[in-house]
């Protein structure tokens, strides 16, 4: 019993210091701010170099892996973000719309040999098509149920791109085109619009202008009337409703802004990967970016980033220890759900939402109660 | 008049939940739908809200068929609703609740968050608490007057005395009885008959699906047949103890 006391006081020192640098944060001047968004960039841009590289991955290539896994992972988890986090949606199959972006590219690259611009357009918007696809008929389905439908949805596009020899069948498709290379222009050394093989720090920057364009355009919804349609409809559906929210059509946004996010994250995946096959596209990855997003504080972009790269960063940290890495990785997640249950970095509203019981639990599906509440809580609902 | 149920039926899968009930309600009145457990009050109210279809019958609001209509445009017909166990959006704040209110409407509202907290001075003080952490009294206060950010024509009340303590309940009944001095038509759907039938001007008892009787309120607080209706077990809260 002590020992839980313990427990608990260090939860809730862990919770009061994260507040207090929220509030500072929160009063932080305008012109501030941007000083720090423009470092963010600045680091995120310097954050291939060998000296961070020797610390942070001593095993394996760390340019490589801040592409595929770290960065692919951020990205996907912001798209996941605005379907689970913000709209409370839980979709257990979000792994289909990056396949759907990879085989866009894929496809649209080596059979008509569109350039890689136009195809992330196009991608984009088969994405968004194939959310409402997969919107329109599920998403009359709450909770658990609609978890189930999407997790079906993943398998289904992964089977049938395996089973369609059209497309590849097992084998996938080779010799994907890169994106088109302006060779010349050099900076600090780096040839950074050079789409080659050997290289992967140009993929990197383009990764990060995506993520930043990306984390711009989720901001600026989150504050929107769209953010606050999307908070109504996550803390009660059915109020929402009554206020006059279209929450079915809300839904569906959610999961077209969300999919195009994950679409566009596969075509650039895929521009670099040369090949894909179905097996890229596993149940495993959506239930990896669902962890990412949980873990690092659903509906919070900072906690999301941030659970997106410990999830992506570290088994390929503990490399080294073979297959006791995947050992530690189980650890620090079961010790970060015991200290921080409501994520790395929680929004405080979802925070409020969690202790209000099933409110913030309601985005996971089941009306379970939260850490800090008690049973009849939920009961009464 | 300005609601009319006709003759609805509601299905839950094959079950039916409601077997012919018809309501109306005027301009300006109280009224209230009274019963026990399972008689459909919450069904009837939803689906007038639009949270539930019909299988058959219609509703017709301020001269219109809004059977078809989806929920969130009855709010901008004029519907307004505070829905069962609160349905207070427990992330945001006591503001931020009452502002998703006026989710339908453009503009300032700052007259009509003013007359909000003039009703409830108790969500004056709690403006900037989340709403998940007050109290059931306070949450039914802030799930009424974020009904009224919408400015209903019609408040659609579903059982606001529930869980409170009888002084609460007192409170909210007597701000119920102000909000329609102040010209909103008010349906209220109560298992607290004796608190619903000293407000309101009529009243339609509910059982199993069906209505049973319909009258000026007044008459109905002695009535052996409203009691009946909650399985003989007499009036007010003591009916569902007696049934447990």
């Amino acid at each position: 019993m002590k020992q839980k006391n313990s427990l608990e006081d260090f939860r809730h020192r862990l919770s009061r210091y994260g507040d207090g640098v929220h509030d500072r944060w929160l009063k932080t001047p305008g012109w501030q701010r941007w000083i720090v968004y423009a470092l963010l960039i600045v680091g995120a841009l310097l954050l291939p170099s060998e000296s961070i590289g020797s610390f942070m991955s001593p095993y394996t290539d760390w340019a490589s892996i801040l592409f595929f896994p770290i960065g692919t992972y951020v990205v996907l988890a912001i798209g996941l973000n605005v379907v689970v986090g913000q709209a409370g949606l839980l979709d257990l199959g979000f792994v289909a719309f990056y396949a759907v972006g990879g085989y866009a590219m894929a496809l649209i690259g080596t059979r008509l040999g569109w350039n890689f611009w136009l195809i992330l357009l196009v991608g984009i918007g088969l994405c968004a098509l194939s959310g409402i696809t997969l919107g329109a008929p599920t998403l009359r389905l709450r909770g658990d149920y609609l978890a189930i439908v999407t997790l079906g949805f993943g398998e289904i596009i992964r089977i049938t791109a395996r089973n369609t020899d059209s497309i590849g069948g097992p084998n996938g498709i080779r010799a994907i085109p890169h994106p088109p290379s302006f060779p010349d222009v050099e900076l600090f050394g780096i040839k950074i619009f050079k789409y080659g093989v050997l290289d992967p720090r140009p993929y990197y920057y383009l990764l990060v202008a995506l993520a930043v364009i990306v984390i711009i355009l989720v901001k600026r919804w989150e504050k929107s009337r769209v953010g606050r349609a999307w908070a109504a409809i996550r803390e009660d559906e059915d109020a929402a409703e009554v206020m006059g929210v279209p929450t079915f059509r809300f839904k569906m946004l959610a999961f077209a802004i969300g999919a195009s996010i994950g679409g566009a994250m596969g075509v650039l995946w895929a521009a670099k990967a040369i090949s894909i096959n179905p097996n890229d596209f596993q149940f495993l990855l959506s239930a990896t970016i669902l962890a990412a997003v949980v873990m690092g504080g659903a509906g919070n972009l900072p906690g999301v980033i941030l659970g997106a790269f410990v999830v992506a960063w570290l088994p390929e940290r503990f490399r080294g220890l073979q297959d006791y890495r995947m050992l530690i990785f189980g650890a620090v997640l079961v010790a970060l759900m015991i200290f921080r249950p409501e994520g790395l970095l929680p929004s405080r509203q979802r925070k409020a939402e969690l202790q209000e019981g099933s409110g913030g639990m309601g985005a996971l599906g089941a009306e379970v109660p939260g850490p800090e509440s008690h049973g009849e809580e939920v009961a009464s609902k | 008049m300005l609601l009319e149920v006709k003759d609805i039926h509601v299905h839950y899968g094959k079950i039916a939940a409601i077997k012919g009930i018809s309501v109306e309600v005027n301009e300006g009145e109280i009224v209230t739908l009274i019963g026990a457990n399972g008689a459909g009050k919450t069904t009837t109210l939803k689906t007038i809200s639009g949270l539930r279809g019909l299988t058959s019958g219609s509703i017709v609001f301020d001269g219109q068929d809004i059977s078809k209509m989806p929920g969130h445009k009855r709010v901008i017909a004029g519907l307004g609703q505070a829905p069962e166990g609160r349905g207070v959006f427990p992330g945001m704040t006591v503001h931020d609740n009452l502002l998703m209110g006026a989710y339908t409407r453009s503009g300032d509202f700052a007259a009509d968050l003013a007359e909000v907290y003039e009703l409830f001075p108790r969500l004056a003080e709690r403006r900037t608490q989340a709403g998940g952490t007050m109290s059931g009294g306070e949450q039914q206060m802030l799930a009424i007057g974020r009904a009224l950010m919408a400015k209903p024509k019609v408040l659609l009340l579903d059982e606001p005395s529930m869980g409170l303590a009888p002084l609460m309940v007192q409170q909210i009944f007597s701000i119920i009885e102000e909000i329609n001095r102040r010209g909103t038509t008010v349906l209220l759907v109560e298992q607290n008959a004796q608190q619903a039938l000293k407000l309101a001007h009529r009243a339609y008892v509910l059982e199993t699906g069906k209505v049973v009787k319909s009258a000026p309120a007044a008459e109905l607080l002695d009535d052996p047949d409203v009691q009946a209706a909650y399985l003989g077990g007499g009036l007010g809260h003591e009916a569902p103890e007696a049934q447990a």
